[in-house]
């Protein structure tokens, strides 16, 4: 490996002077200028708008909604859907690995230096930014029941059943959380020969009793388990991989690792992209979906 | 005729050149005339400690904006301009809970130009990340973490989340309430971690919640420990550019 990272530096082609510039003016003229412009810019936005400074800090009124800087809304948008471990401390912390990773999967030294270097980079980013959104917008308008919501409307709407209201029955697909409390979980034990199995779903004893006080090994809640680690996680995982399975076997623009790459890495800035846009512009009180103009922080 | 006969004298320009640029303090200075002939371009870049930061001479398709649209200088660019202002708001800023609140709108109301000082520092805050997403955006898409730079494409990596965090100890430093809750959701946020999830959220704070120790590790942190590192990681990152080969260019 090592060898082969030093022959990819001795194999550069040697370069042509003609094919050279002066870094003094051409490169030194242009950074002047972006560097002028960005000043400019700034100067104008910092006269014209003002950092915002809200009262003095109490920590004894809690404003509603509170919200993680910016940058980190993303992370504070998962936790709405999945367990706060898995989403602020495990999924960025593999996210951040496998970015750091891309180069020691994707090896290959060619279609560097362009932009869109493969075949069909370009087809691949466009549809992978707009399915990764679409489906990660359609996700979170799941896990908020507005599928629940609009049924309801229509159904009112065309008259036919005007106090519809979604069937208890179909309670498990309400949203992420109805896999826990949409299903009668006691009716699901059932026995073989003297024993009762999962007599109680909500507390499946997993540890040897004494060799663990942790509460979560020894009595698995396994329908907030289900809801909150498995199918989050299985979506995670699931989907990005499926998307790579359509996109390879049905549209055949996978031909390398990179093509790869470019699918997952675009999939990942839309997924990036939309949760900080929804936790930004569209969490109201309670992270309930609001559009923006109906935002209002309250102070309790 | 005439003027093949006559030894060519110095011109009005010229003996202004040589007054200019080619005096005693000039040269102590600058080594090199004014860089206006090829061999002084070349020297004024390789014997100025700011602009050796590049190569004397680059590849034609990389000085077109649209191979790097600027992103990594301007980054860069904005770490500089948030070092100036920074360094200036901490004149006017002392990191107490009794104290900074106070401050804050004491350099808003009472110090000329302090408002414009504190708008710049935190827009060029918000800019560097978006710039530093975008920079790492543009690297990926033109495949330039690609042998024989993947090792800079990790200290990249390292530098995105020494930014976000950089920005994220400047958040509480205003004491305001919009500091104190963000900071209260981002450090619960570490403290679910599956393990040492509660210690690293102790250690960050410097006790259960955020208060008078929170926020004198996050000023420390912010004006001097994380400055430090990523400084360290820049001048990694640059030197690896240039040890790369300069920027990537097809085989
Ligand atoms: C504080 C943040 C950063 C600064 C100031 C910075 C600065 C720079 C500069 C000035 C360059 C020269 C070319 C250009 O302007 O595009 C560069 C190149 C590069 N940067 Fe960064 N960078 C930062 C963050 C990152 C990140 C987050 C990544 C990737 C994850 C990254 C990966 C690279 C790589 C691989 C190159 C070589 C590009 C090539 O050969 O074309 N950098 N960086």
């Amino acid at each position: 490996m090592v060898s082969q990272a030093v022959s990819a530096v001795r194999a550069r082609p040697r370069r042509e002077r003609e094919e050279e510039v002066l870094v003094w003016p051409d490169l030194v003229f242009v950074e002047f200028i972006s560097a002028v412009v960005f000043s400019i810019a700034l100067m104008v936005l910092s006269a014209f708008i003002n950092a915002p400074l809200l009262d003095r800090a109490d920590p004894n009124t809690t404003p509603n909604p509170s919200k993680a800087p910016w940058y980190f809304l993303n992370l504070q948008e998962l936790l709405l859907h999945m367990e706060p471990a898995w989403a602020g401390v495990i999924v960025p912390t593999i996210a951040l690995i496998l970015l750091a990773a891309i180069p020691y999967w994707d090896r290959a030294a060619d279609g560097q230096g362009t932009w869109f270097g493969t075949k069909h980079a370009g087809k691949i980013t466009v549809w992978s930014f707009c399915i990764a959104s679409l489906i990660t917008i359609w996700l979170i308008l799941y896990d908020g029941a507005k599928h629940v919501e609009w049924t309801e409307d229509i159904i009112r709407g065309t008259g036919l059943n005007s106090d519809f209201i979604w069937p208890t029955w179909l309670d498990w697909a309400r949203n992420l959380r109805g896999l826990d409390t949409g299903i009668n979980w006691s009716d699901l034990s059932f026995t073989i020969g003297p024993f009762t199995m999962f007599e109680d779903w909500r507390a499946i004893p997993l540890g040897i009793p004494g060799t663990t006080t942790d509460p979560w090994l020894l009595n698995l809640n396994f329908p907030s388990f289900l809801s909150q680690q498995i199918v989050p996680v299985a979506t995670m995982v699931g989907l990005p991989l499926l998307l790579i399975g359509f996109t390879k076997h049905v549209l055949g623009w996978i031909q390398t690792r990179r093509d790869i790459a470019i699918l997952i890495f675009t999939g990942f800035i839309a997924v990036f992209i939309v949760t900080t846009v929804v936790g930004q512009f569209f969490r109201g009180q309670g992270q309930e979906l609001r559009p923006p103009w109906d935002i209002v922080v309250v102070e309790e | 005729m005439a003027s093949v006969e006559r030894p060519p004298g110095k011109g009005f320009n010229d003996q202004i050149y040589d007054l200019l640029f080619r005096n005693y303090v000039w040269q102590s200075i600058f080594r090199t005339g004014y860089p206006n002939t090829p061999r002084n371009q070349m020297l004024v870049v390789a014997t100025n400690v700011f602009l050796h930061l590049h190569p004397t001479r680059i590849h034609r398709t990389h000085v077109k904006i649209t191979h790097t649209y600027c992103l990594g200088g301007l980054s860069f660019f904005m770490f500089l301009g948030l070092t100036v202002t920074g360094v200036l708001l901490m004149f006017y800023y002392v990191p107490s809970v009794e104290r900074a609140y106070a401050d804050i709108q004491a350099l808003e109301t009472n110090v000329r130009f302090g408002l414009l000082l504190r708008n710049l520092h935190r827009w060029m805050a918000h800019a560097m990340i978006i710039l530093v997403l975008l920079h790492m955006m543009r690297v990926f898409y033109t495949g330039a973490y690609k042998p024989p730079r993947e090792f800079n494409w990790v200290v990249g990596v390292v530098l995105f989340i020494l930014t976000l965090l950089l920005s994220f100890t400047g958040y509480l430093l205003p004491w305001d309430q919009l500091a104190f809750w963000a900071i209260t959701v981002g450090t619960t946020m570490v403290g679910s971690a599956p393990v040492l999830g509660d210690e690293s959220k102790f250690l960050l704070l410097g006790g259960f919640e955020v208060g008078t120790n929170a926020l004198i590790r996050f000023y420390t942190l912010h004006v001097i420990g994380l400055p430090l590192v990523i400084s360290i990681f820049l001048a990694v990152h640059f030197w690896r550019v240039r040890r790369d080969g300069g920027l990537a260019r097809p085989l």
